[in-house]
């Protein structure tokens, strides 16, 4: 097997392409609701489309919330430090750039796919991330995007594939009401912080009914940053609404030094971008009414 | 939904807008944590979606003794309980307001005790912010509660379609909270007890004692926002983390109001699925 340069689809993808170019055999992931879903608004199911990157993650930045005892930090607001901020190296920026870096490639190839296919969206996205097992060392990470590449019976042909992350039965309904989705879009962000006195204080045993302050404030931060990156992505690929599928937020402490505590959150937000297609000022659905006769 | 596959521009006009679309071009955009049906449903009752609005607190819950032999509130536990909540919503609420918001549906009230540190739990409250197409609702009255508040409402945007389609309009998440100590029973009491089945009154008691507070509360909630009603109310017992005598008792549901004097809705057609569930 020849060495691929990590350039365009590797050699096994691309010949996976040349066959489907010779014998046109359609595949798909799609349920079959999911299936007559996107054919019931015009698109068909074209091959089955994936995407995947091995990544190694090596150096996460600068460990901890930069705080020197006296000597002060990088902090910003009033100690909570996001991997968005002024220095690219601490709040670990360079493990949420790596994050970014291991989506998009995989989200990337599998686009790739689908235009060799001549396909014109690919939908019911599935991104997934797994840790490899320590033979092949610590901080190995594979992504993963899988999905169905559709065409549209039309004569205009998308100026770039569209994704979504949504099922054939919700795209169906959503371009039935006039909205198509755009891109599958997603933000990412990494916050720590320093106990400090008055987080150590709100936090013990007898403090009482207390709000903890500092924690509060790291996960308003990060989500708020996640949320941010979240709406640029959609903004960016110039849609008009998107819709999030999932949100999530870890937290968990560490202790680079001693007597010196940190807490780290990480959290995600997932999601479709959509345009409307349709002119007038409501969307053209009209709901009916039903009572399926079941027990529950 | 009805669908018509044969209605004209589709998708014809969808890949024509996704053509002619020019990345990086300024656009309002909306975000929204509702599902597609749920967003579909919340446009065609006449709602746009605004953002997903989001308010959370880190609280560190206090810590009260319960006697070994009493049915009591542990009103410490019940105002944390309470004060986190509210801070929650009321910090999502202040999100929708700063997006002029009329309302937020499909609101989502969560509570996840932290693994670091003890007692410190994450309340948070995550919703839609809506504007009504329409200004003033049927009533002719604001879409916003007499708190001058954006409305709140936990139901699905199924839920939120067919209250608004009965003529009725949300006002508020209306809430009410009670942490309750049930008392052990004496050495005797047990004893007594053996080989028999008998009510234990002075279990039967203190759950009455605690579901009638965190209702009644839930009740004063709901007529400050001068409410016709409470819909969709949950009244659930949980025990969180303070072992099997003390329980959170939480009363939750939307004070509703009506938009018309006629409450009818179209009668639904019957289906008989051919699958099982």
């Amino acid at each position: 097997m020849s060495e691929w340069d990590g350039r365009g689809l590797p050699p096994v993808a691309a010949e996976r392409m040349r066959r489907f170019a010779r014998t046109g055999l359609r595949t798909s992931l799609l349920t079959v609701p999911a299936a007559v879903g996107v054919q019931s608004v015009g698109f068909d199911p074209v091959g089955e489309v994936m995407g995947c990157i091995v990544e190694h993650i090596g150096w996460s930045g600068f460990g901890g919330c930069g705080y020197f005892g006296g000597i002060g930090g990088f902090g910003i607001a009033g100690g909570t430090v996001t991997s968005s901020g002024s220095v690219p190296f601490v709040g670990f920026g360079p493990y949420v750039d790596a994050l970014y870096q291991g989506y998009d490639t995989a989200l990337g190839r599998m686009t790739e796919e689908a235009a060799a296919m001549d396909a014109d969206g690919v939908v019911g996205v599935r991104l997934s991330v797994s840790h490899l097992g320590s033979r092949t060392g610590a901080g190995n990470r594979e992504f993963t995007a899988l999905g169905t590449a559709v065409r549209a019976r039309s004569r205009h042909r998308p100026s770039r594939v569209f994704t979504t992350d949504l099922a054939g039965q919700d795209v169906a309904k959503l371009v039935q009401a006039g909205w198509v989705p755009v891109a599958l879009v997603y933000g990412i962000s990494v916050a720590v912080r320093h106990d400090d006195w008055r987080t150590q204080r709100q936090a013990s045993w007898g403090a009482g009914n207390t709000e903890v302050s500092g924690y509060t404030e790291l996960v308003v931060h990060v989500r708020a940053d996640a949320r941010h990156r979240f709406d640029r992505q959609a903004r960016s690929a110039g849609a008009q609404g998107a819709i999030v599928s999932s949100m999530s937020l870890r937290i968990g402490e560490m202790e680079p030094a001693e007597n010196h505590r940190d807490h780290v959150a990480e959290a995600s937000v997932f999601g479709t971008a959509l345009v409307s297609f349709h002119r007038g000022p409501r969307a053209p659905t009209r709901s009916l009414t039903i009572l399926p006769l079941r027990q529950k | 939904m009805t669908a018509d596959p044969t209605a004209p521009g589709i998708p014809e006009d969808a890949m024509r807008r996704l053509a002619e679309m020019r990345p990086g071009q300024a656009t309002s955009l909306f975000t929204s944590d509702l599902s597609v049906n749920e967003f579909l449903l919340v446009r065609e009752a006449g709602f746009r979606p605004l953002g997903l609005v989001l308010g959370t607190s880190i609280y560190h819950v206090g810590f009260q003794l319960g006697r070994w032999s009493s049915n009591q509130e542990l009103t410490v536990l019940s105002q944390a309980m309470y004060h986190a909540r509210e801070l929650a919503m009321t910090r999502m609420e202040a999100e929708a307001d700063q997006l002029g918001a009329e309302g937020i549906v499909g609101v989502r009230l969560e509570i996840e005790f932290k693994e670091f540190g003890s007692d410190l739990a994450e309340f948070i409250a995550i919703g839609t912010a809506v504007k009504a197409d329409e200004p003033r609702a049927p009533d002719g009255q604001p879409w916003r509660n007499n708190q001058d508040q954006p409305f709140t409402s936990d139901l699905s945007g199924q839920d939120f379609w067919t209250l608004i389609q009965a003529g009725y309009g949300p006002l508020g998440m209306v809430m009410g909270s009670c942490v309750y100590h049930v008392a052990h029973q004496r050495f005797w009491q047990v004893m007594g007890n053996i080989g028999q089945n008998i009510e234990l009154p002075q279990f039967t008691e203190a759950l009455y004692d605690a579901r009638e507070l965190a209702m009644s509360r839930m009740q004063a909630e709901a007529e400050r926002l001068a409410a016709e009603g409470i819909v969709g109310v949950q009244l659930l017992s949980l025990g969180h983390r303070w072992g099997g005598h003390t329980t959170e008792f939480f009363a939750i549901g939307t004070a509703v109001r009506p938009l018309r004097a006629d409450h009818v809705i179209a009668k639904p057609q019957l289906v008989l699925p051919l699958t099982d569930s």
